[in-house]
């Protein structure tokens, strides 16, 4: 076990390098400088220009900057953004509660909203109860966050002013966000849970235990469930992680300072550093997430060995 | 269904207690809404105006730039400027102290200026501002004596911006790299905690006692605290306001303003941003563009008063020159040059050569229509004028083939010079600003865009820069306008004005002569 864990870890690195260089040389190859966008907020001459560019290191040949990159990596420095001068492990120290605090409760929210539609719409098949819970995962999944979002600001905020329309701090303020963001993943979830369980609901070995007597709140939750979440889990582990790195949305348009929207800002005005800090520690993320993931396979279902 | 009717309950009980946990702010707390563009906070290095919002109230300026126009006694309680223009001597008050209990001398001014030049810094606007600098040496404890390398008008201008700030020289030394979060100064708040995207707070300096004259009062300031969030997205900036969640908010859109004014629990408060307009750039060595008639039937093409009133609501002035209206050296006579004149433009535009042969709307010469490359981009409403001008340009014939690039995209295709149109605008309160735009040593690489090298422009521009006589310089300035709009360089849109909603329980909130900055001392909450 531990050795699979070791095995795991060690071919990530890799991988990240791999990520690195390629976020590396994409961002100096699409169009624009950032130090332009820099001169450009102070008004600047042409010396001025220049001057930052040289300032920042970014007149040197591209091969240069991403040896002096991969020394301070190895240095455990991930460098400092080129507009707000922070260091960038400070930004993502700074940045990362908001937007896990976030995810954590979007998760629950999807948890708590798809595991009970997708468990419901499998124990009455072909039922109106079915086709409610899925037509409205359908409506979950395909409505875009932006669309959504604002619709609960105009409701909940503006008309009946019952909660905060953007910004963090209590309680109140996690409310839509989180729901807007779970109900896309709860659809994903019911769905999925709708299907696993309608086929092992068909198994012989269920027709057994009711036959033997077993209520069907033991029955699920002794054998259904332990054999249809497996599976589940998988996606549950990516909605996550996608969670995690993609609250763009969710964050703009509730005001919420995060991960998503630093890095999606950091992208717009070509702050290199931030954006190639941001993606080793979500792609590092990623592995341990898909780790854990894997772990969690082996709990739940004793075939699968982890050699 | 137990479950569900105990799930339908709880999520009730839950609605209603959330509901009544809503933060209320206190008569001492003002809330101040922003939006945030990604910038050091730092003055010396950061050029955001969002940056400049809060910290205008936590450093004074070595010398004042009064609503009046004049320059006033802040730090420096009086000073010299030699004959050749090329010393400034500051005589500073000795009563002052920074937030941190450390005094003001002239060490700390000079420190504060070096500060600035030093590469390290990477500033991106404070050194610009401070011009031809070329040291900083103190005559005796209270009198800093500064050195340029030509004469510069816009030095004092300068030193009354918020980014020559003074800030203490014990805490600069003591926070290094880390100084933009623990930032100190002596103004009428101190800075109290920065969590970028989320909140910036400030609270009163009790100590606070060399407000100059032209303020309502003396003494500390009336607030206690004032906190500021962050709203970048422009559809949040009035929800936020009218559901109580801040009580200023700044950069109000147009049609939320409209609706703001209806209501009496909040006022709009319109200041005018002095500098360059909204315009767009016309590139001049880039055919058919070379041909000052066609840059000239473009701007008589322009129905400005149509763009203002649909896309600003007619909250701002028609721009006519490179200028906006409240900056110093305005010259009126622009405003005579170019009126929007349909048939005047179609007369200019055959005179060049330029007529719709095949009938589709287009006009074209020699086999190439007549089209011009318009970038865009996603700031200040600019895609919602440009297509308003690609209607009106397509009156006469003329058509604009439009892409909105993003911001660093569409600075590298301008600096290539790829373009025909392009907007910009910056901000200013001295027309010196105007030489970064126009003047040749800015045409590749710089910020010169309509890629004008005109000698005599030149030379107006750095004579304008130099000369410390008021009326020269205003001739001059008014020399160089004129000529912009003679050569069509730009086509100006709308003078700049910052919509800022307040709650009506705002008392005593006035903006500096940036037009960006609040001036947060006089203000009371009901």
């Amino acid at each position: 076990m531990r050795q699979f864990v070791i095995h795991r870890l060690l071919g990530a690195v890799p991988v990240l390098l791999g990520v690195v260089t390629l976020v590396f040389l994409v961002l100096r190859v699409l169009p624009g400088e950032p130090v332009a966008v820099l001169a450009a907020q102070g008004g600047g001459t042409a010396e001025d220009i220049a001057r930052l560019r040289q300032e920042y290191g970014l007149d040197s040949p591209v091969w240069l900057q991403y040896l002096c990159f991969l020394l301070s990596l190895a240095r455990g420095d991930l460098g400092r953004s080129l507009f707000t001068h922070q260091s960038i492990s400070q930004i993502i120290v700074q940045q990362a509660p908001s937007t896990v605090v976030l995810a954590c409760s979007a998760l629950a929210v999807a948890l708590g909203v798809g595991m009970p539609m997708g468990i419901l719409a499998a124990m009455r098949p072909r039922s109106w109860i079915e086709r409610v819970c899925m037509g409205l995962s359908l409506v979950g999944v395909s409505i875009p966050i932006p669309l959504s979002g604002l619709v609960m600001i105009l409701i909940f905020s503006l008309t009946l002013h019952w909660l905060p329309a953007s910004g963090r701090g209590t309680l109140s303020h996690l409310v839509m966000p989180s729901t807007v963001m779970g109900l896309v993943s709860a659809g994903s979830i019911a769905r999925l849970v709708r299907a696993q369980l309608a086929e092992i609901l068909r198994e012989e070995y269920i027709n057994v235990a009711r036959a033997k007597g077993l209520t069907e709140s033991a029955l699920l939750v002794r054998h259904a469930l332990r054999s249809a979440l497996v599976p589940v889990i998988t996606v549950v582990g990516l909605q996550f992680g996608f969670m995690l790195g993609g609250a763009v949305a969710t964050e703009t348009v509730f005001g919420r300072p995060g991960l998503g929207r630093t890095l999606a800002e950091a992208i717009l005005y070509k702050d290199y550093p931030v954006v190639q800090g941001m993606v080793i520690v979500s792609a590092a993320l990623y592995t341990v997430v898909n780790l854990v993931v894997d772990l969690a396979y082996g709990y739940l279902d004793p075939r699968i060995h982890h050699e | 269904m137990k479950w569900t009717r105990l799930l339908a309950v709880t999520a009730l009980i839950t609605a209603i207690v959330l509901a009544a946990c809503r933060p209320v702010s206190g008569r001492d707390k003002l809330i101040y809404g922003l939006t945030l563009s990604p910038s050091s906070i730092d003055p010396h290095a950061g050029a955001s105006s969002e940056l400049g919002i809060p910290l205008t109230s936590v450093y004074d300026p070595l010398v004042w730039l009064a609503p009046d126009g004049q320059f006033v006694p802040g730090l420096a309680q009086r000073w010299e400027v030699s004959a050749d223009g090329k010393t400034y001597t500051f005589h500073l008050r000795k009563d002052v102290r920074f937030h941190d209990d450390t005094p003001l001398n002239a060490d700390a001014v000079c420190f504060n200026l070096q500060r600035i030049v030093n590469p390290a810094t990477k500033s991106a606007k404070a050194i610009g501002l401070l011009g031809p600098f070329e040291g900083c040496q103190t005559v005796d404890e209270y009198t800093a004596q500064v050195l340029l390398k030509t004469p510069y008008a816009p030095f004092l201008s300068a030193v009354s911006q918020v980014y020559v700030a003074i800030a203490s020289p014990t805490a600069v030394k003591r926070w290094g790299d880390e100084y933009q979060f623990h930032q100190v100064g002596t103004g009428p708040f101190m800075f109290q905690e920065y969590v970028p995207n989320d909140h910036l707070s400030l609270k009163r300096n009790a100590n606070y006692r060399w407000a100059p004259a032209f303020f309502a009062h003396q003494g500390p300031a009336y607030l206690e605290q004032v906190e500021f969030r962050f709203f970048v997205d422009p559809a949040t900036r009035a929800p936020a306001l009218e559901s109580g969640a801040v009580q200023v908010m700044g950069e109000i859109p147009p049609v939320d303003a409209a609706r703001l004014e209806q209501d009496l629990k909040f006022a709009v408060l319109k200041v005018p941003v002095p500098g360059q307009p909204l315009q767009m750039y016309l590139n001049v060595v880039k055919p058919p563009l070379d041909d000052v008639r066609v840059r000239q039937a473009l701007i008589y093409a322009t129905d400005r008063q149509a763009i203002v009133d649909t896309v600003f609501m007619g909250y701002s002035p028609i721009a006519y020159g490179p200028l906006c209206r409240s900056t110093w050296g305005y010259d009126s006579s622009v405003e005579r040059l170019y009126p929007f004149d349909l048939d005047k433009a179609q007369g200019l535009l055959e005179q060049a050569g330029w007529r719709d042969t095949d009938g589709n709307g287009v006009r074209d010469k020699d086999g190439q229509p007549l089209a011009l490359e318009t970038v865009l981009m996603s700031w200040g409403f600019v895609p919602e004028v440009g297509q308003m001008l690609q209607q009106q340009y397509l009156r006469v014939g003329v058509q604009l083939k439009t892409q909105l690039l993003a911001y660093p995209a569409a600075l590298q295709v301008a600096s290539e010079g790829k373009h025909h149109l392009i907007p910009f605008t910056f901000s200013g309160s001295d027309p010196g600003i105007l030489r970064s735009a126009f003047h040749s040593a800015n045409a590749d690489g710089g910020f010169n865009w309509s890629k004008i090298r005109d000698p005599q422009l030149d030379a107006w521009l750095d004579q304008g820069r130099q000369s410390l006589d008021t009326e020269e310089r205003t001739t001059i300035y008014g020399q160089i306008q004129r000529s912009i709009m003679e050569q069509a360089l730009i086509i100006p849109i709308r003078d700049y004005v910052n919509l800022n909603g307040v709650s009506a329980r705002v008392q005593g909130l006035r903006f500096d002569a940036q037009g960006w900055f609040p001036w947060l001392y006089d203000v009371r909450l009901d």
